[in-house]
């Protein structure tokens, strides 16, 4: 068998077995084009009999007789919370990151090591005493409070990933920028950072899906149309004797198509990041 | 269920607001705001469309902060009562739940005048009132009686089978012993079941708890120690070991809740369903594969003689903290007047004042729906009569969650009936000491 | 005293920089956590705000600790997480070796198999549990008809079918980020000691087994470590599958906590039952992290 051959071969096989990774979720997808008298119903209907777009002009408030629902502030809550979020991890992560990686000070292994077990306390055991303190606080359901814990779950990854970065650039750099003139933050800004891009992009990435599909503590903090986010929204669907699972998977496509849309631009700094911000260092 | 309840409720809108009667005088709160909770879903959205006409006729603006589903609203109730964050006038409570917003809801006895309540069913207000105050106004209630499939139960071959088999007429069944002998005659899986029923959460706990009244026995003792774990209790309990264990239900019944139920009705997998009013219009009507086949009966009777009829209402609160009782009482008499119930009684929703289930039925009658005619006969004989709740207090849910496990446990032949109801028994005990009632 | 500010002053810059994380996780985090440790000896009852001040001592955890269900939940909980996550490596392993090999469209390719990450665990909890539905699930309707099977499978209700399908769930989530994780690895791999293992004749599993699994073992345990901190995050897809049933069969510790918590109010309760779960979750992850460490030294990078 020629390469060729060989490679044709295996990209099929590859593609192949993606495809059946994917079909559940693509069962999702296609799912949102149908009604729920189609796909829930026994016998299976397998073949699709029609495909319509009720289900997302439902969701928009257009149609004869449907409740819509406020799925544009969902949109944009999420988009604020998790970009907010997103980006001011990444800040503080990167400082800290920094730090860890040129400085040494007393208590340093053991305060990483603590900053990283702090991710481990499951959301469900956090949801009710922050809820409780957010609210004595005055930012219950607001966009605000949400974006402080998204930081905070969201700081250690990135704490992780960009230590790891900045440790693997020459520290000579630095200092041989600092010689020709320019400011510590100059010579960070324009030489060090640059150089760590894809390890921030990477941990930018992972920090925007853990906050956009986010949903035990988002649930707890979030009430109204003020700062629910997109998964909450999802429970819209779910009454107390309906489940409108069509419905459902309409808006699962809203929440999944930018997400896509975001990995597929950022792949190539996802792969390099993770190459040497975790382990190399 | 929820597009027609939806479609239904918009073309009756449109009539009630021209049918409707400003006869009560509501009050002047003009340029007040309630702030209100409601509960949210297809069944309970309409009854809000006639908020407008109450905030006309008063001069008050209701705002609407949260409108959620039942167990997310009781989430959102008991995080606002542990962080003392209640800044709002009305919230939309359970009868079966009423008990654990205890200490956020203003007793209703001052507020709404006497010769209103009088209007109300009295076996309804005994159910919404709490030692002796009045916590919640009913909106209306809820209670399950059988659905079945008309033509399962007319077609000759099947009576004459079901006779030779088991030595009766096949009829819809007036004792649960008939009704079990009838799933199993149904059943043929893997298409096809007798029945099926809630099997997890509080609906297993409260089907249980239905027929553990209806064997002659009882939950709690006088001194709120348990007291299921009991001949009648595991008699209960076995009806639904047995029922599974014969393969009369689907296996995954033990996660169904209601709308698999109400789904698995409506696309004809099983003979008979015990189900609640609320399904009736839909399990009828051109979406449901035995639309126009649906027949009902009364829930049938234990050992002990008496019928299920596991009940609550849906009901309307005033929080303590409220700065305006008097519009919040105003706001309730309106959510629950004569006209707001036709408006949800036309839904198939089951009204609270004994008037209002004369006048429904009447109109029904004028409009030739000899089903729903039926249905609400049926059901108003179950509310008047047979109806019960659960214990009126705080400890109900975690009751239901002490015994559901356990229940669903024997149902999967884990343990026996026995053994499952003396650890539910026992943790109900712990349950009750930890509540101080012990 | 003196001594303290001295330290504080020599490492002024240092500790200016990771103050902003320390402060917003003290607040989120430790804050928090102060909170439900007291309440985890109290009788707190959501519904009954003066509980809060009602001390009972250890008696919380002496009932945790003496029941049986708890045990079962937690042993559960530990073969779960030791299931998945092995599983996960695996499959992650397998698929990123098989990306790394596309040399077309790599970067789409890439892309779809990060499909399932942007699935919120919510959705993903809605998804499987229609899909093992036992009457309407697509699953069972696809096994009859294809004439595999005549009898519905329940999925969700028996015993070790019900764990798998959980597992299956969470499986198909997150394997993505193993296959990623471990992708980058290979990427990072220098081509000259292959090259030269093959030119000496070794063969792919051996080349496999002494070259390309040691260099990778870094980014595996760091695959672990990052997936043993969010790993809780499946409390989202079994509570929606089987709410932890049925009859306790699917039980972890995060739904037992927050039935525990919310449906019966019982706060303090349900805190000393999450401390015991977060002193599991640091185990798991700590362990990781030294054989992470372990296997840095070992190459020489650290």
């Amino acid at each position: 068998m020629s390469t060729r051959t060989k490679n044709i071969l295996t990209w099929i096989v590859t593609f192949v077995i993606m495809l059946i990774i994917c079909l559940p979720g693509l069962w999702i997808i296609l799912s949102a084009f149908r009604t729920n008298g189609e796909i829930l119903t026994k016998p299976a209907i397998w073949i699709p009999q029609n495909l319509t777009l009720d289900n997302f002009r439902a969701i928009f408030g257009y149609g004869e007789n449907v409740v819509g629902i406020p799925v544009a502030s969902y949109f944009r809550n999420s988009l604020v919370i998790s970009v907010t979020s997103t980006f001011v991890a990444v800040l503080i992560g990167m400082t800290g990151g920094y730090a860890f990686a040129r400085y040494t000070f007393p208590g340093k292994a053991a305060t990483f090591l603590w900053l990283m077990l702090s991710r481990t306390v499951p959301g469900i055991a956090l949801s009710l005493p922050l809820f409780i303190i957010w609210s004595r606080m005055g930012i219950i359901d607001t966009q605000f409070g949400v974006i402080l814990v998204y930081t905070a779950i969201n700081v250690p990854f990135t704490i992780w990933l960009t230590e790891g970065f900045f440790r693997q650039v020459p520290r000579d750099l630095n200092e041989a920028a600092q010689i020709d003139g320019c400011t510590p933050w100059q010579a960070f800004w324009k030489i060090e950072f640059p150089l760590a891009k894809s390890g921030i992009a990477s941990a930018g990435i992972f920090a925007f899906l853990t906050s956009w599909n986010e949903y035990a503590l988002a649930s707890q903090l979030t009430r109204s149309t003020d700062s629910k986010t997109l998964p909450v929204g999802l429970m819209d669907f779910t009454a107390q004797f309906t489940i409108d699972w069509a419905g459902m998977c309409a808006m699962a496509v809203i929440i999944i198509v930018p997400a896509l849309i975001l990995t597929f631009l950022v792949q190539k700094h996802l792969i390099a990041g993770l190459t040497f911000g975790g382990v190399k260092g | 269920m929820a597009k027609f309840l939806k479609s239904t409720a918009l073309g009756m809108a449109a009539f009630a607001i021209a049918g409707s009667a400003a006869a009560q005088d509501y009050g002047n709160f003009d340029g007040y705001t309630l702030r209100v909770k409601l509960i949210g879903g297809a069944q309970y959205e309409p009854l809000y469309t006639l908020i407008p006409q109450w905030e006309e006729a008063t001069g008050a603006t209701v705002d609407i902060l949260s409108r959620k589903s039942h167990f997310e609203l009781d989430r959102e109730m008991k995080q606002d009562i542990a962080s003392g964050n209640i800044d709002y006038c009305v919230f939309s409570n359970h009868t079966n739940f009423a008990p654990q917003y205890d200490t956020m809801t203003e007793p209703l006895d001052g507020l709404i005048a006497a010769d209103v309540i009088a209007d109300f069913s009295p076996l309804v207000i005994s159910h919404a009132t709490v030692g002796d105050a009045l916590f919640s106004l009913p909106r209306h209630s809820d209670v399950s009686n059988m659905f079945y499939v008309k033509s399962l139960y007319e077609d000759a071959d099947n009576k004459a089978k079901f006779k030779a088999a088991y030595g009766y007429d096949l009829a819809p069944p007036d004792t649960w012993a008939q009704a079990s002998d009838q799933a199993k005659f149904f059943s043929n899986p893997p298409d096809h079941y007798g029945t099926h029923f809630a099997g997890k959460d509080e609906g297993i706990t409260g089907r249980f708890y239905e027929m553990l009244i209806a064997e002659g026995g009882k939950l709690l003792n006088d001194d709120m120690s348990p007291a299921f774990n009991s001949e009648a209790g595991v008699r209960a309990l076995n009806f639904f070991v047995d029922l599974y264990q014969s393969g009369a239900v689907p296996a995954g019944t033990t996660n169904y809740v209601w709308d698999d139920l109400g789904l698995g009705f409506a696309a004809g997998a099983v003979a008979w369903d015990l189900d609640w009013a609320g399904w009736a219009a839909y399990f009828n009507g051109s979406d449901s594969k035995i639309g126009g086949d649906v027949g009902v009966a009364l829930a049938p009777m234990g050992s002990s003689g008496k019928r299920t009829g596991w009940s609550g209402s849906h009901s309307f609160s005033v929080t303590k903290d409220c700065d305006n009782k008097e519009a919040a009482a105003s706001f309730l008499t309106f959510l629950t007047s004569h006209d707001s119930q036709m408006h949800e009684a036309r839904l198939g929703l089951l009204p609270t004042r004994s008037q209002v289930w004369t006048d429904v039925i009447a109109e029904f009658e004028a409009a030739d729906n000899d089903f729903m005619v039926e249905v609400f006969s049926v059901w108003g004989e179950s509310m008047a009569n047979h109806a019960f709740t659960p214990p009126l207090i705080a400890e109900w849910g975690e009751i239901s969650n002490a015994l559901w496990p356990r229940l669903q446990a024997a149902v999967l032949g884990d343990m026996t009936a026995e053994e499952a109801l003396k650890k539910a028994s026992d943790e109900v005990t712990e349950v009750m000491e930890d509540a101080g009632h012990l | 005293m003196t001594r303290l500010r001295r330290t504080i002053r020599d490492n002024a810059v240092p500790l200016a920089l990771i103050s902003p994380a320390i402060l917003i996780i003290l607040m989120v985090v430790l804050l928090p956590l102060i909170f439900s440790f007291y309440t985890s000896f109290t009788n707190y009852r959501l519904i009954r705000p003066d509980s809060l001040w009602q001390w009972i001592g250890t008696r919380n955890y002496e009932r945790v600790l003496g029941d049986w269900d708890f045990w079962v939940a937690f042993g559960r909980t530990v073969l779960f997480l030791t299931v998945v996550l092995n599983l996960e490596l695996l499959f992650g392993l397998g698929l990123a070796l098989l990306v790394n090999r596309i040399t077309w469209g790599q970067r789409t390719m890439r892309t779809i198999m990060m499909f399932p990450m942007m699935f919120s665990p919510i959705l993903v909890g809605f998804q499987f549990k229609y899909l093992f539905n036992d009457t309407i699930g697509l699953v069972n309707n696809g096994l009859q008809a294809l004439g595999l099977t005549r009898e519905a499978i329940p999925f969700l209700v028996d015993r070790w079918l019900a764990f798998f399908s959980i597992a299956f769930a969470e499986i198909w989530m997150s394997t993505s980020i193993f296959a990623i994780l471990i992708l980058a690895g290979l990427f990072a791999m220098p081509k000259d000691p292959i090259e030269a293992a093959k030119v000496d004749g070794c063969s792919n599993w051996q080349v496999f087994r002494h070259i390309t699994l040691p260099f990778l073992m870094p980014f595996i345990y760091i695959a672990m470590t990052i997936r043993s901190l969010d790993v809780a995050r499946a409390y989202d897809i079994v509570d929606v599958m089987t709410g932890g049933g049925p009859a306790g069969r699917t039980e972890l510790l995060w739904t037992l906590i927050a039935r525990t918590a919310y449906d019966d109010a019982r706060m303090g309760r349900a805190n000393a039952m999450a401390y015991v779960s977060i002193l599991l979750s640091i185990f798991f992850t700590w362990f990781f992290f030294r054989k992470l460490m372990a296997a840095r030294k070992h190459l020489g990078a650290f």
